[in-house]
């Protein structure tokens, strides 16, 4: 009996412990301002805060909106800020806020968290394996919130912004023979899914091909004869980003062909600068090598096509 | 963004006490914000000028539609309307020119959304080549009356007069209408239909055993996508249900043209096929859950699809003297299955740690039946033996494990292991599997420096490269393919970025290096190695002034071996492409409170050395090829009043090119192939735009 008493008051003192102190804990935690926007606006009035009545984010009749009825405007993003906008002892900094961009203090993982609340089905199944996440890169280190329009999702902005921290593939795409990023005509997101995918270069597509014939689907086939590489593999040959060599291409031919192929009765010459206007004009170096013959080098439907000359 | 209930929840999972109701200092549920300058009624940008572009230039003219030297109008701007919760926005750029693009979007956000978009990309490949080619129908190229046939091009009597300009360019037009539907916060419905028409003029070659013409080919090409699908989004996770589909046309399944060169057989006229009309449809499953322990997520992805091809089959051959069996089918009927599947996992087992692991596995099944085909050699003969087509199908199942942990407060620690395996039928290497390991360590000791530096290497196995099968293609069994070969690659990366501070300036350096030796390969790519290093600098000098400059250096370097003896290597060829970038500009705001000025300015160049050295003689070098791309564009943007402002734009861009195997090379030179005559590219371009953008509605 008088264990089980002291089982029960100790057991009751214990809760009683404990609510106190998580509701403290609690009421420590969420405690929002006394009038939530309007209280933040009161000193957040500049342009570039108020660049978020632009977005989409502030739109009152959508639910799902920071600013949709019943949602937590300001803080449904940056935080709860009751402590942020109550009294503080003069000369003492104000409680911080989440703040946004991975040079801010708020941990990288916290700010995305904030916006995957909301945003988890629309990053797709790849954002928590992929290399942007796995390398704490924050939400906001590309998009940009408070604006009217986000330049990472217009076409002739977004690659700026990307180009921000791949400065390989910005050069690339300054070289002689590219896609037309540099005009901004197109985007990298037309091909790559920067929220990361399983994919293994985060396409949009499965795989490399398929994002390929999305644009190029007459290279698709299935072909009568069909080019091993090319069916497997378009950058198996070609240089995506930018080349110094037409096409895109790797590697000039005739070295890119002759580094697959040294056929029986057709052998894989050392084409030299005898085969130059000069001298003997060769019909294996100039014009388009190669493929002045087999010049369906992505498959061919011609029954006669075995060799891509048809 | 969290709802209160959503922090409610939250509190619930985390507190230990899972039964008190949290304080709270103010009730959300109640805020109505009076002093949110909330999106309502129109306002707009309309732009307007005119440039003058002082030269012809293909490639300049390339997706932004300034080829041609001479006077371009240019219209633009930018729009919305909001009105109790309704949207209505629309942008446009460059309307006047071939590159011009609309988009209009609209709905009410949260329940219903659109977007209607037209684009036009122009593509100008060669402004300098002609032919004796007259076009004849959509699809078939045919010699003038008076042409004179020859067995080599420097016989062919009618060539200069029968010579007429014919540029290669071509043309994309992009509509896109995309469509969603909300009927909850959790439902949504979409759907997004593209439709690509590509046309114009491209490059081809049609050969006569051992002669070739290059041939400007007509095409026109459709494409129609659509994507649709269902997503529903819980309180942990998501899933989708997507159906993607891609249907291309072609209007033609041939494309015929006149040999120019003495025909033996008697046969002048072959065809080639076109692309044939194809299509893929895939369904698509995905989502991702969020469990409740260790922060963990796990995602999933399962898509099947097929490819799928029923062109009409073209007879053997166009020459009457040739005698063939009956085609064993009249169309491919080809289909090729696809399975891509993708599962990851990360979790948080401990507060300094996470975990990443992911499976994916892309299936390539190629189901087309294989059939014997009579072998007729580009319309001269029939060479009696029959080819079996090869319907190639592949499977890769691709491993990742990662690792982090925050060693110290400033130190983070990464480690990784890869794995893939490759499996291939009718090739030379059935089985390859890849290991991968590789380590990284990230120093942040401060919210202003930050290093990374990353190091691995991986390992190419194969099962055995089948040079007997190689030699059954006949193809040198010495040869090893390098993307089937074995290979050994060690990797690096080093990227450093610094800002100084109470300086809103940074640099970043990044370099990456990588070194392939395919140790096992006699002919074919011996090794490569690949170094890249970039450095960028960024200053806001000012809150009105801020200023750029970047730099990039890469080297591509490979050696490959060849044999003319086939026996033996004779002959190495060593490529190395050097690239170099450089450029830099600014941006002044508000100078007088009117003026705004940016310069942009980019220089990249590209070489390409090959050395050539042979065993059996003695090779002269190919010159190196080399181009050289330089950009400026200097705007001044003078704010004449609130709504109207006045811009000036001075754009010039140079590109010349070294590239022997144009270099020199007329429509007859070579004696064998007639040409297109095609020059290298050498222009200078300056183009000139003056123009004004005005706003109206509401706050500009």
């Amino acid at each position: 009996m008088y264990r089980h008493s002291f089982s029960l008051s100790s057991a009751v003192l214990l809760l009683c412990c404990l609510l106190a102190f998580g509701a403290r804990a609690q009421e420590a935690e969420v405690s929002f301002s006394k009038k939530g926007a309007d209280t933040c606006l009161r000193c957040h009035d500049n342009q570039q805060t108020l660049a978020i009545f632009q977005s989409n984010h502030a739109v009152p009749t959508d639910p799902r909106s920071p600013f949709g009825e019943g949602q937590l405007q300001c803080e449904a993003c940056h935080g709860p800020g009751g402590e942020h906008t109550g009294r503080v002892r003069r000369g003492a900094e104000r409680p911080p806020l989440i703040r946004f961009g991975s040079d801010r203090p708020t941990p990288v993982e916290t700010q995305n968290n904030s916006c995957l609340g909301c945003h988890d089905a629309d990053v797709g199944v790849g954002w928590h394996a992929g290399p942007h996440n796995s390398n704490d890169i924050a939400c906001a280190d590309c998009h940009t919130i408070h604006a009217d329009k986000d330049a990472v999702l217009q076409v002739n902005t977004q690659a700026e912004v990307c180009f921000g921290c791949h400065q390989e593939e910005r050069n690339e795409t300054l070289r002689a023979f590219s896609h037309p990023m540099a005009e901004g005509k197109m985007d990298c997101s037309g091909c790559h899914s920067p929220h990361g995918d399983t994919t293994e270069l985060q396409l949009v597509r499965q795989t490399i091909n398929e994002t390929c014939y999305q644009c190029h689907a007459e290279k698709r086939g299935p072909f009568l004869w069909e080019h091993a590489p090319v069916a497997e593999n378009c950058i198996n040959c070609h240089s995506p980003h930018g080349s110094n060599h037409p096409g895109m291409l790797t590697k000039r031919a005739p070295l890119l062909c002759q580094g697959c192929h040294s056929q029986d009765g057709h052998p894989s010459l050392a084409n030299d600068a005898t085969g130059l206007p000069s001298g003997v004009p060769s019909q294996f170096l100039l014009g388009q090598s190669c493929l002045n013959c087999h010049e369906q080098v992505h498959g061919s439907n011609h029954p006669s096509g075995s060799k891509l000359m048809r | 963004m969290k709802s209160l209930k959503q922090y409610k929840t939250g509190l619930l999972t985390t507190s230990l006490l899972m039964i008190a109701a949290p304080a709270l200092a103010a009730d959300p549920g109640g805020w109505n914000c009076q002093y949110c300058p909330f999106e309502d009624g129109y306002r707009a940008e309309y732009s307007a000028g005119v440039s003058n572009v002082s030269d012809d230039a293909a490639h300049f003219g390339d997706a932004t539609g300034y080829d041609e030297k001479g006077t371009y109008l240019n219209l633009g701007g930018s729009g919305s309307f909001a009105e109790k919760g309704y949207q209505l926005k629309w942008q446009a750029e460059d309307l006047a020119l071939d590159s011009r693009f609309i988009e209009v979007e609209g709905g009410k956000q949260g329940n219903y959304g659109y977007r209607v978009a037209y684009r036009e990309i122009p593509h100008h490949v060669f402004d300098t080549t002609s032919t004796v080619f007259l076009q004849d129908g959509s699809n078939s190229l045919v010699l003038p009356s008076d042409w004179v046939v020859a067995g080599q091009t420097n016989g062919f009597t009618a060539l200069d007069a029968s010579l007429v300009k014919q540029n290669i360019e071509s043309e994309r037009k992009i509509i896109e209408v995309d469509g969603h539907y909300l009927p909850s916060t959790k439902l949504k419905f979409f759907v997004d239909y593209r439709q690509q028409k590509r046309d114009g003029v491209d490059v081809t070659a049609g050969s006569f055993y051992a002669q070739s013409s290059l041939l400007p080919r007509p095409f026109d090409y459709s494409t129609d996508e659509v994507d649709l699908g269902l997503r529903y989004r819980g309180d942990d996770g998501y899933v989708q249900l997507a159906y993607y589909g891609s249907f291309f046309s072609d209007t033609s399944v041939d494309f015929l043209w006149n040999t120019p060169f003495t025909s033996a057989l008697g046969s002048t006229q072959a065809a080639l096929a076109q692309p044939p009309d194809n299509s893929f449809q895939q369904v698509a499953l995905s989502g991702s859950w969020r469990a409740p322990i260790y922060q963990t997520v796990a995602s999933f992805s399962a898509a099947r699809g097929t490819m799928k091809q029923d062109d009409a089959l073209l007879p053997y051959t166009t020459n009457p003297n040739l005698v063939t069996g009956a085609l064993p089918a009249q169309s491919l009927n080809g289909e090729v299955v696809t399975s891509n599947i993708a599962l990851t996992l990360t979790s948080r087992p401990i507060s300094k740690g996470r975990v990443t692991f992911a499976y994916r596995l892309d299936d390539r099944d190629n189901q087309t039946a294989q059939r014997e085909w009579s072998r007729v050699i580009a319309d001269t003969f029939n060479s009696g033996e029959l080819t079996t087509n090869l319907p190639y199908s592949f499977k890769r199942m691709r491993f990742n494990a990662r690792a982090d942990y925050d060693l110290f407060n400033s130190v983070k620690v990464s480690a990784g292991y890869d794995r893939t395996d490759f499996d291939r039928d009718f090739q030379e290497v059935a089985s390859q599997t890849e290991d991968s390991g590789w380590g990284q360590v990230r120093w942040r000791p401060s919210g202003l420096v930050e290093v990374k530096v990353r190091g691995g290497s991986a390992e190419r196995t194969i099962n055995s490269y089948d040079e007997a099968y190689a030699s059954g293609l006949g193809q040198n069994p010495l040869m090893r393919k390098f993307n089937l070969a074995y290979r050994y690659r060690e990797f690096g990366d080093l990227t450093a970025t610094a800002s100084l501070p109470n300086t809103p300036a940074s640099i970043t350096v990044s370099a990456l290096y990588a070194d392939d030796s395919y140790s096992h390969a006699l002919l074919g790519i011996n090794d490569s190695q690949k170094l890249e290093v970039s450095a960028d600098l960024s200053w806001a000098v000012s809150e009105k002034a801020s200023l750029y400059l970047m730099s990039g250096y890469e080297t591509v370097d490979s050696t490959q071996s060849g044999s003319e003896q086939f026996s033996f290597v004779d002959w190495q060829a060593d490529n190395a492409d050097t690239f170099n970038t450089v450029g830099g500009g600014f941006r002044v705001k508000n100078i007088a409170e009117k003026v705004d000025l940016q310069l942009d300015y980019s220089k990249s160049d590209g070489t390409t050395e090959i050395a050539l050295s042979s065993v059996n003689r003695n090779l002269s070098q190919l010159p190196d090829l080399s181009s050289t791309l330089d950009s400026l564009r200097f705007k001044v943007l003078y704010q004449q009043s609130e709504r109207l402002q006045l811009n000036l734009q001075l754009r010039y861009q140079s590109f010349t090119t070294e590239d022997w195997s144009l270099n020199g090379v007329e429509p007859a030179t070579i004696p064998t192939v007639l040409t297109l005559g095609a020059n290298p590219y050498d222009y200078d371009v300056y183009v000139i735009s003056l123009g004004f953008r005005y706003w109206i509605g509401t706050d500009k």
